[in-house]
């Protein structure tokens, strides 16, 4: 039975205390234990070591502050108004998250969830009444409106002319960033064009397709832009082309 | 974000208890925790199915280490499996009546714990506090499942060691 030496027992009386040896070493341990009155002992020791940090080392809960910082709310949807108002406050105590997310977030090889919460954020504005904080097809209406709500300035310009007429504005939240969501129509068709800043160098568009949704992509002058709609892709890369462009 | 919250809303008590031993402090246990959800969350991805509770921990592990790092700045010495042997010590415990009235002073065994490496506080923390499975606990600071318990029983003898130590302080 004994064919355990004390030097290799002294280690398994930790799985064996811990119940994570399996029958036969348990076996083993118990009739080396029996029989010797060092290693019982030092067994004894153990089980009091670990029942006195249990009993008397905290255990630090999660302060709740933290808790709710990490899982902090996205987006209350009330009225333009009062969503402002309830909005500076958590945007500015969450600062220095926002920053640590352009550190982490807006790095390479992230682009997926930021695409999928662009796909989300379009179904949303569809959803309810809430496609557009300012409605107007007049740039100079839409772009002064967003001056001061974000720390970047976005290109507004109406295509009407080319077959997409700007319906309005709005502020999104997309990747934690306070983000222009603009809206154009074509024919029946709604897309959205959001633009956030990036630290990133520029990119060529990519057009992917998530969930049915058409989405193009690119950056250019440290802004980054995604579009989502359900309109064809070539119409979408269309007005891609007309936005890249700024006429 | 929903997802997110979900997997890792419930350990966000383990997180911040590992991270609170690692680092020594509120504040830094705080800003590990807050870039290890920055982290899960931007790695959400790639984490398939299975154990978010280890996979959080995972990170929020790496997280203290590198403030550990930052930290100590140059000073910083990996610790690693190698320390030296203190068998003189370790066999020599002959005040067990001693070790017994210090295993009952809360605030001692707190400051002995403190005073271990942080690799062996680690796994006390992790079995004792947490109540995870050695398979856990392999995976969470990234050693073979064999090591852990040779793992314990070092830190455990070491905070025997440092109990023992803290009386011929008094």
């Amino acid at each position: 039975m004994t064919d355990l030496n004390c030097t290799a027992c002294q280690v398994l009386i930790h799985g064996y205390l811990d119940k994570e040896l399996d029958p036969t070493t348990t076996a083993k341990v118990a009739g080396h234990l029996a029989e010797c009155a060092e290693c019982t002992r030092l067994h004894d020791q153990a089980r009091l070591l670990t029942v006195s940090v249990k009993r008397h080392a905290p255990y630090y809960s999660a302060p709740a502050s933290l808790t709710a910082s990490v899982f902090a709310p996205v987006v209350p949807r009330t009225s333009t108004v009062e969503r402002w108002r309830n909005w500076f406050a958590p945007a500015f105590s969450a600062a220095a998250l926002a920053l640590a997310l352009v550190l982490y977030v807006a790095t390479p090889g992230s682009e997926q969830p930021l695409m999928d919460e662009a796909v989300s954020s379009h179904v949303r504005s569809l959803m309810g009444e809430h496609l557009n904080d300012v409605v107007s097809s007049d740039r100079h209406t839409v772009k002064p409106w967003f001056t001061g709500k974000l720390d970047f300035s976005p290109p507004v310009l109406d295509y009407s002319a080319q077959g997409f007429p700007l319906l309005g504005g709005r502020l999104d939240y997309l990747q934690h960033q306070t983000t222009a969501a603009l809206s154009y129509g074509r024919a029946k068709h709604i897309i959205n064009v959001f633009i956030l800043p990036t630290t990133e160098s520029d990119k060529p568009p990519i057009t992917q397709s998530i969930r049915g949704f058409n989405v193009v992509s690119w950056q250019e002058n440290h802004m980054r832009f995604v579009m989502v709609s359900d309109v064809e892709k070539g119409e979408l890369e269309t007005l891609g082309q007309l936005l890249r462009k700024g006429a | 974000m929903k997802r997110f919250e979900e997997l890792f809303a419930p350990h966000m008590d383990a997180a911040y208890n590992l991270a609170r031993w690692l680092t020594g402090n509120d504040s830094a246990a705080r800003d590990v925790v807050q870039e290890s959800a920055l982290r899960a969350f931007r790695f959400l991805h790639r984490f398939a199915d299975g154990n978010s509770k280890a996979w959080f921990l995972t990170i929020v592990r790496n997280e203290s280490y590198t403030w550990l790092k930052a930290s100590a700045g140059h000073r910083w010495v990996a610790i690693g499996d190698e320390l030296p042997e203190d068998d003189a010590a370790l066999s020599h415990s002959q005040t067990p009546e001693l070790l017994a009235i210090h295993m009952e002073n809360a605030a001692l065994v707190q400051q002995a714990l403190c005073a271990l490496p942080a690799i062996f506080r680690e796994v006390i923390v992790l079995k004792e506090l947490e109540d995870m499975p050695y398979k856990d606990i392999a995976l969470v600071v990234d050693i073979p499942i064999g090591t852990v318990m040779s793992r314990l029983a070092r830190a455990r003898a070491m905070l025997k060691l440092e109990l023992l130590k803290l009386h011929s302080h008094d």
